[in-house]
């Protein structure tokens, strides 16, 4: 319905012509004829607006187009340089790439979540409610749906509801660290480590507090129990240290490497001893952030293990170069399962309940009555739902255009958004035309099978 | 039409009462517009949202003055390209603004543009610095009137970050970076970058590039008279891989940046209490706009400084939209020489988000102090402002999505050690675009 | 539209039940709820995005921009009507509604108007070729609109009619044609022919007969087409895009336009897609009955 789906639904017609067909009323015998012994004249009156119509406006530009393509931007002949571009040209061949890919999946895709929605509804009393809410999207705009998915896909898990319940789930499996974006600032005993872990360039001493300064852990992210960082107490036999976050706040770092009583301990931190690439002891930190190793860390290099610097899992981007074609896909299929639930519903109310109960007294199981009986017997309709979605979506164009941000545009383009941009943004109707030409070969078939099941019809 | 048409009875009454006072009498008026009853004029711009609002009623008074209806034609981007529609479809706008300098070179070589008139030029060379006129000429003949101006040169910050952090504005490069990871250490990420629109991409290379290398190798790199090649160009792309590459100074990433739309980028610079997603972010006047969009207010919550100075001088890069006539009418040519009035420009400086080239303009017409500097620092740059490079380029180099210089800097933020490969990218395309032109 | 000739005929499954064992029948009803579970899970998930829309809608870009609208579940003094009021003042926005309406309703007319037309004319007159051209009527059926969108630009600006209200109206007619056409030439073709020559006998002249006997008995079929179309032309924003006079555009193509200008201006957006929905729903919901009654005339006649 959003969108011209004057092809698709008519490519369906099972729903609406099944009525018709599948039922040969007495009045359908024999050729109708002119009940009124018409005029020609007045035939070709009825006729003509439409005729017109079409002729100026559909049969026409098909022709031009055709022409068209064979003339380059300027209007010079330049025979098929246009379809050449077309797959020589990036941005063009993305496009092709990307439509293929649409082809095969969200046809595919959105068929199978309509057979399941309209076989599992069809046993349950609020069925009905159900369709209605996966049926709805189908009523409103690709752009209104664009707008929709923009904001479901907003990249900030605060903001972006599918970010914030990936999170969530994400979280619920792998708990977050307590000390994100903690780093050595300058002039710090503490060096890089690799993998995001931070060591002390120098080995460790018994009886010499050491001192483990970072910076960076956002104030409002800090454990509620830090308490104000205190230097450790020299203890022989053992290392001991404070590990705290060297800035305070308003104030800058203040004595640099040494804990001023405005800075706070990180407590729980994790603290590990080094000796030839082992960790021979470990510890965590108080809530002052002062701590303790025994004496087999004496003489090893303390290190913060990255463990506690994992960042805030921040989601998916959405709506990135690598996954924008899979995100606009998920739109559609959010708009059409309904589409095809529906279709596939009406087919299923037709499937001759004797056939499913023979199956059963075969012994045949819920599942094997489904794959063997229900689908085979549902295939037409199938194919209808698969074929006019895969019109649909060769000329998939307002969900294209309004979703993808600026940074995504190129990887996420399509020939329906390709023709627009080749026509009236580089004015190029030359290869504007030679995609159109494209795109008309490929709903060729599909035309020539509707004429065809049409002939055969009328025959009936 | 946008329903500008309101001037019913009232207006006219009030235009009557205004002639017959003659000129002495018109209170804020410096400009004798014509009378143009009922006479058509329509004009294009990109503008949309908040700026075509104001846009409107800047229209709106020119209305009131002339008995002209005006309709605004809301263009699509780029603008050049949606002109050529209209002139084949035989109805081009009377006035189209046009936001690049290689947008009015293509308006006179494709003969669209009609030079400005006598009454238009005269307020031009009374309101106007040279350097401001030399931007609206081609060869020496004037065509563009800058309505509009764009101080590109601005770094705005969250004063509640740089007060956490302890930090004052910085003035030099290296004072910025130092800022930059004192912001970082008190637990904020210091830069947000709007890099899903690369335009702003653009424009911080070439601030860094116009104060580093200076004006005239700007210039001569603008016609692409010195390739992308070029050492300069090594440079500036270097330092501005500094900032890029350095993990953490880039709110969510390259990756996150690069998703993030312009107003994007400054609405999380200002919303988050104490922990918004970056301290700072880069960006003209325009920021404001955004920030009126959430509840941080300008001049408290929002402040901001000159781009730092990364050679011996701060950049001053300038952008804006100047108004092109398309079409030989009386009501396109006083249009023109309204819009260089200071009328016009007081109308929209009082609404906020607007920087006018008009020297003439009173500074009180700005609504706060932040805006008033950044127009005082425009105003005072006289002609040593240098227009938006990629605005100057071909429109295939410098100002197409996923082409170009747009697609080769997303690509640097990507990727920001790869210098070399950058300047190749960036001169293979210029050579091919510049070709072309 | 098809929606409904499945829902109202539950099957008899309870029949198939009956025979089912003890055993089946408490597998099935764990199952059961299971199912249900999972049929309201997939129901909340596809609402989610049109419920964020609406909560969207009624939040400040402020707050907007600091949380996602699950949050005025915890804080529902944050709905307020603002965007609303102000969108209603933005005379872009109200102006592109006018337009819409104005192009859709003539878009619609002309599509029942001339489809019907020509659907008679090949269901009941007689002239050479009938069948052939009606062929060609279903070929055009799947014609992408795509082909047609360079050269009709360039035929409507020669004659005149490029961005404007016209250009769109007649690009909607006669891509909505084939489709009209094909649904009530079939439609019309059910008709009882004793019923047409009965008039027929009372003299009725064949705008008469079209008038009086055809459109009346065609009226579910007309009604479906008409809804179909207006869905249609309300919803398209490409033809829009590239048709309509870009100073006066309809809903779809004024917020597009918003789309790009400010990449999140959700006080505008938000609201504004909310309205240009409230209309599709609204029709869809109010003629879901007659739908059905079409439907099911087409069946019981």
């Amino acid at each position: 319905m959003t969108t011209p789906d004057a092809g698709g639904t008519a490519a369906v017609p099972p729903a609406q012509s099944t009525p018709h067909t599948s039922k040969s009323g007495p009045h359908r015998a024999g050729p109708r004829k002119s009940v009124t012994g018409t005029r020609r004249t007045i035939a070709a009156l009825f006729l003509l607006p439409a005729l017109v119509l079409l002729g100026a406006l559909v049969l026409y530009p098909i022709g031009y187009s055709v022409g068209r393509s064979f003339f380059d931007k300027a209007g010079d002949f330049s025979g098929f340089d246009n379809y050449e571009t077309m797959f020589s040209d990036d941005g063009i061949r993305t496009a092709v790439k990307n439509n293929a890919i649409w082809l095969v999946a969200a046809p595919a895709l959105t068929t199978a979540l309509g057979l399941i929605f309209a076989v599992l509804t069809e046993r349950v009393r609020w069925g009905t409610a159900f369709k209605l809410i996966i049926f709805m999207p189908m009523v409103i705009s690709m752009l209104a749906a664009g707008i929709i998915f923009r904001l479901v896909y907003e990249s900030d898990p605060d903001r972006g509801v599918a970010n914030a319940l990936w999170v969530g789930v994400h979280d619920t499996f792998a708990e977050s660290s307590g000390f994100p974006q903690g780093h050595p600032g300058a002039r710090s005993p503490l060096k890089g480590a690799g993998g995001g872990a931070f060591i002390t360039k120098d080995p460790v001493r018994a009886g010499e507090p050491v001192v483990l300064p970072l910076t960076g852990v956002p104030p409002g992210q800090m454990p509620d129990d830090a308490e104000s960082a205190k230097p450790a107490k020299a203890d022989p036999g053992k290392v001991t240290g404070t590990a705290w976050q060297d800035f305070t706040r308003g104030k800058g770092r203040g004595k640099v490497n040494a804990p001023d009583t405005a800075e706070f301990g990180y407590p729980g931190i994790k603290i590990e001893a080094v000796k030839g690439g082992k960790v021979v002891a470990s510890t965590k930190a108080a809530a002052d952030g002062t701590f303790s190793l025994p004496k087999e860390a004496v003489g090893a290099q303390l290190r913060y293990p990255a463990s506690n610097f994992r960042e805030p899992y921040n989601g998916v981007d959405w709506l990135g170069p690598s996954l924008i074609t899979p995100a606009i896909i998920g739109s559609y299929i959010w708009m059409w399962a309904g589409f095809a639930m529906v279709l596939i519903a009406a087919g299923l109310a037709s499937v001759p309940r004797e056939l499913l109960e023979a199956a059963r007294v075969d012994g045949a199981n819920e599942w094997q009555v489904f794959r063997r009986v229900t689908v085979p017997l549902l295939a037409p309709v199938l194919a209808v739902v698969v074929v006019t979605l895969m019109i649909n979506v060769l000329k998939i164009f307002d969900l294209v255009f309004v979703i993808p941000p600026g940074s995504s545009k190129d990887e996420s383009n399509v020939l329906a958004v390709q023709l627009y941009n080749s026509a009236f943004g580089d004015r190029d109707a030359g290869v504007a035309s030679a995609i159109a030409v494209l795109l008309f070969l490929l709903v060729i078939p599909v035309m020539l099978f509707n004429m065809r099941r049409m002939r055969r019809e009328g025959r009936r | 039409m946008l329903g500008l048409s309101a001037c019913g009875g009232d207006d006219k009454d009030k235009d009557d009462g205004d002639k017959a006072g003659g000129g002495g009498k018109e209170s804020a008026a410096t400009v004798r517009l014509p009378e143009l009853d009922g006479e058509k004029v329509s004009v294009a711009a990109v503008w949309g949202g908040a700026e075509r609002k104001v846009f409107l009623q800047v229209l709106d008074e020119f209305e009131k003055r002339t008995g002209a209806e005006v309709s605004f034609v809301p263009a699509q981007d780029p603008i050049i390209s949606f002109l050529e529609s209209k002139v084949a479809g035989g109805q081009p706008p009377d006035v189209a603004m046009l936001p690049q300098v290689g947008a009015i070179e293509q308006a006179v070589a494709n003969k669209w543009a009609k030079p400005v008139g006598a009454e238009a030029q005269k307020q031009l060379d009374k309101n106007y610095a040279q350097g401001w006129k030399d931007l609206g000429a081609v060869d020496g003949k004037q065509y563009g009137v800058y309505f509009k101006a764009a101080n590109k040169s601005l770094i705005w910050y969250n004063t509640e970050v740089f007060e956490n952090a302890g930090v004052q504005e910085p003035e030099t490069w290296k004072e910025f970076m130092k800022t930059a990871q004192t912001v970082y250490d008190s637990g904020v990420t210091p830069m947000s970058v709007g890099g899903a629109e690369a335009w702003t991409l653009t424009d911080w290379f070439e601030n860094i590039y116009l104060s580093q290398a200076g004006p005239e190798k700007y210039d001569q790199l603008a016609q692409h008279k010195i390739k992308w090649t070029d050492p300069s160009v090594k440079a500036a792309l270097t330092t501005l891989g500094d900032l890029f590459g350095k993990k953490g100074f880039i709110a969510g990433g390259a990756s996150g940046a690069l998703q993030t739309e312009f107003p994007a980028s400054v609405k999380q610079t200002f919303t988050g209490g104490d922990q918004p997603k970056a301290g700072m972010v880069f960006e003209g006047d325009m920021v404001s706009l955004a920030i009126a969009e959430t509840k941080a207010k300008v001049g408290t919550d929002a402040k901001v400084f000159p781009f730092p100075a990364v050679g011996d001088e701060s950049p001053a890069v300038v952008g804006g939209d100047a108004a092109v006539a398309l079409k030989d009418s009386k009501g396109a040519q006083a249009l023109l020489t309204y819009l260089a009035s200071p009328d016009a420009a007081e109308i929209w400086a009082k609404a906020g988000g607007f920087v006018s080239p008009n020297k003439n303009l009173d500074l009180k017409a700005y609504p706060n102090d932040v805006q008033r500097g950044i127009a005082d620092a425009l105003i005072k740059a006289g002609d040593d402002i240098r227009f938006d490079m990629s605005d100057q380029a071909p429109q295939a180099f410098g100002g197409t999505p996923g082409k170009g210089e747009w697609k080769a800097l997303q690509d640097f933020l990507k990727n920001p050690k790869n210098v070399a490969g950058t300047q190749q990218t960036l001169e293979d395309a210029a050579a091919k675009a510049y070709k072309k032109s | 539209m098809t929606i409904q000739s499945g829902a109202p005929k539950a099957p008899p499954v309870q029949v198939v039940k009956a025979k089912q064992s003890l055993g089946g029948r408490i597998a099935a009803l764990v199952s059961g709820s299971v199912l249900r579970v999972f049929l309201v899970v997939v129901g909340l998930f596809w609402l989610v995005p049109t419920l964020g829309l609406m909560l969207g809608s009624l939040r400040t870009s402020a707050d907007m921009s600091e949380s996602g609208w699950w949050k005025v579940f915890g804080k529902p003094s944050q709905l307020t009507f603002e965007n609303y009021e102000s969108l209603l003042k933005d005379e872009t926005i109200t102006d592109s509604i006018l337009t819409s309406v104005s192009i859709t309703v003539p878009a619609t007319l002309l599509v029942v108007v001339i489809g019907s037309l020509a659907g008679y004319a090949f269901a009941w007159m007689e002239f050479p070729g009938r069948d052939w051209w009606f062929l060609g009527v279903v070929g055009l059926l799947v014609v992408p609109v795509q082909v047609a969108l360079l050269p009709v630009a360039k035929l409507f600006g020669e004659i005149g009619i490029f961005e404007s209200t016209t250009g769109v109206v007649l690009f909607h007619t006669a891509f909505g044609l084939p489709f009209a056409i094909f649904l009530l030439r079939n439609f019309f073709a059910e008709i009882p022919r004793e019923l047409l020559e009965a008039a027929r006998l009372d003299g009725a002249g064949e705008l008469r007969l079209f008038l009086r006997v055809v459109m009346p008995l065609g009226a579910p079929a007309i009604a479906s087409l008409g809804i179909f179309q207006f869905l249609w032309v309300w919803n398209d924003m490409l033809i829009a895009l590239i048709f309509a006079d870009a100073g006066s555009p309809p809903i779809t193509v004024a917020l597009q336009q918003q789309v790009r200008f400010f990449g999140d201006n959700v006080q505008i957006l938000a609201p504004g897609a909310f309205i240009s929905m409230v209309i599709p729903l609204a029709v869809f919901f109010a003629f879901q009955r007659q739908f059905v009654s079409g439907v099911m005339a087409g069946a019981v006649k």
